[in-house]
């Protein structure tokens, strides 16, 4: 039983205004972004403008959360900053940081018929990743996994590498066209992420309705101000989770079918083409032929 | 050093960083609840016999109050902090207001007594504002330092303690003892509960203290 006999405020935790970088992050960041541009230099290409902002936007999302404040109040204080941190490591920053990966690096980084690409082959197959993304889920949000690893830096660490991690995996065959197998395209794209914004409601419904605080890192945490009840920013999690996570996949799914929808019209209207000329010309040998006939009659 | 061996030690290195300055919980302890005992407690029973110590406080309307005779026929829970306490007092206070309201429990039943270890900044009418920010029955009290000490003595707890600035810029920190002490309707203390107790420990233990110990 871990329980305190004497109250010692210690000053590191004890929450005030004053700025306190976290230098790991701001590292991390500049790892990934130095990291993507050694890539393409290494390589002899050039950067894609287009591609570099998103890589860009999804490592600012990533930095914006895990640095002071937010990272901090999310980790120790609020359930509802933790919980809306997980919403943009998931449904923010991972998509982002997919769709800035050109598919030259990943052939690169996961060339064919290594053993790397076989595990990424196996983890990026649909099915797997859904079951790995939910099960992620699921088990980073038990109280259990909370109240153990989110106490420590190197468990709060882990907790936040195992939700990017599964948010990558699960984008993946959404999002990447390598290897092509495991790509899969709408309905059974929408029906994919879908289903795991259903599945989400699970532990928010839990979140939300629980008459009693969950978790005891947040019920315990020192208040920043008085009156600030654990249960309702519990509640507040539940909230986030279930209509902010919703929202911006639904968002996501909604902008992902449209843009499928618009480019299967635009090749049925190439198609369509096409083939209104080919028809076009056959028509026209046709009189031509007709016409040649005609004139060779006596 | 080959690639791959320079590759694993950059990223050994980054993750170390990362690990090492990162965010990570507040919380005082890394606490799960107490474990309910053999006999369904959550608060764990006290070693020695004690009484409710006999010591002459002010509410905060001014009026003297002895402790060991102001609560006599009412279970009581007595805590010793200050207002300006940033995370042990007010987690205790709200949990213990919460798992009140949560088990239905009374004040009337229950009485729940804040007393003040910080008299130079605790005024009554801020030990009144703090306390009402948990409930407006639980009542606070305040007395001189010394007084406070002996009444800790009496329980053989240690008084308390200036820990140095609190970074806050609210004057200094106060280490004082974290637990509540639970005494039933004749003062005799029988159980206590550190911090790290939680509401379900409260909403467990509450029922049968006022069933109990009255």
């Amino acid at each position: 039983m871990n329980v305190a006999w004497w109250c010692s405020s210690t000053p590191g935790q004890i929450w005030t205004w004053r700025y306190t970088p976290f230098l790991g992050v701001w590292m991390m960041s500049a790892v990934f972004i130095g990291g993507y541009l050694w890539a393409h230099r290494r390589a002899g290409r050039s950067v894609d403008p287009k591609l570099l902002r998103r890589w860009v936007f999804g490592v600012f999302a990533l930095f914006v959360v895990s640095e002071w404040p937010i990272g901090q109040l999310g980790v120790g204080y609020f359930a509802t900053i933790g919980i809306a941190r997980y919403v943009v490591y998931t449904f923010v920053a991972a998509p982002l940081l997919l769709a800035g990966l050109p598919d030259w690096l990943v052939l690169r980084w996961f060339p064919q018929g290594t053993r790397r690409r076989q595990v990424l082959g196996a983890f990026t197959s649909w099915p797997i990743a859904l079951l790995v993304f939910n099960a992620v889920l699921f088990g980073t949000h038990l109280p259990v996994t909370i109240d153990t690893l989110k106490v420590t830096q190197l468990g709060s660490f882990g907790v936040d590498v195992l939700h990017l991690g599964a948010a990558l995996v699960w984008w993946w065959p959404a999002m990447q066209k390598v290897p092509a197998d495991n790509h899969i395209e709408e309905p059974l794209r929408a029906f994919y992420l879908f289903a795991s914004s259903v599945l989400m409601f699970v532990p928010a419904a839990f979140l939300t309705f629980s008459p009693l605080p969950l978790y005891g890192l947040y019920e315990l945490a020192p208040p920043l101000w008085l009156g600030f009840d654990p249960i309702a920013d519990q509640q507040a999690a539940g909230v986030v989770m279930n209509v902010g996570g919703g929202l911006v996949l639904w968002a996501i799914i909604g902008v992902l079918f449209l843009r499928w929808a618009s480019q299967r019209e635009a090749e049925d209207t190439a198609a369509r083409r096409t083939r209104d000329a080919a028809t076009l010309e056959r028509i026209r040998a046709l009189e031509a032929a007709q016409s040649e006939e005609a004139l060779e009659r006596p | 050093m080959s690639t791959r061996l320079r590759g694993l030690v950059w990223l050994l290195l980054a993750g170390v960083l990362a690990t090492a300055c990162g965010p990570a919980s507040a919380t005082a302890i890394a606490a799960q609840g107490l474990e309910p005992g053999p006999d369904g407690w959550r608060g764990l029973p006290l070693e020695r016999e004690r009484a409710m110590p006999q010591a002459t406080l002010e509410d905060v309307d001014g009026n003297e109050v002895e402790l060991g005779t102001a609560f006599a026929g009412t279970p009581t829970l007595l805590f010793f902090g200050y207002s300006s306490c940033p995370d042990i007092c007010p987690v205790h206070l709200a949990a213990i207001a919460s798992a009140m309201d949560t088990a239905g429990v009374s004040y009337d039943d229950l009485d729940v007594v804040f007393v003040s270890v910080d008299p130079d900044r605790d005024t009554p009418e801020r030990i009144e504002e703090y306390v009402a920010n948990f409930s407006p029955r639980m009542i606070g009290l305040h007395g001189d330092i010394e007084v406070v000490e002996d009444a800790l003595a009496q329980l053989d707890l240690p008084g308390p303690i200036v820990e140095g600035p609190d970074p806050r810029g609210e004057g200094d920190l106060i280490g004082h003892p974290a637990q509540v002490i639970g005494f039933d309707a004749d003062g005799q203390a029988l159980r206590t509960w550190p911090f790290g107790a939680r509401r379900s420990d409260w909403i467990a233990d509450l029922p049968r203290i006022v069933e109990e110990w009255s």
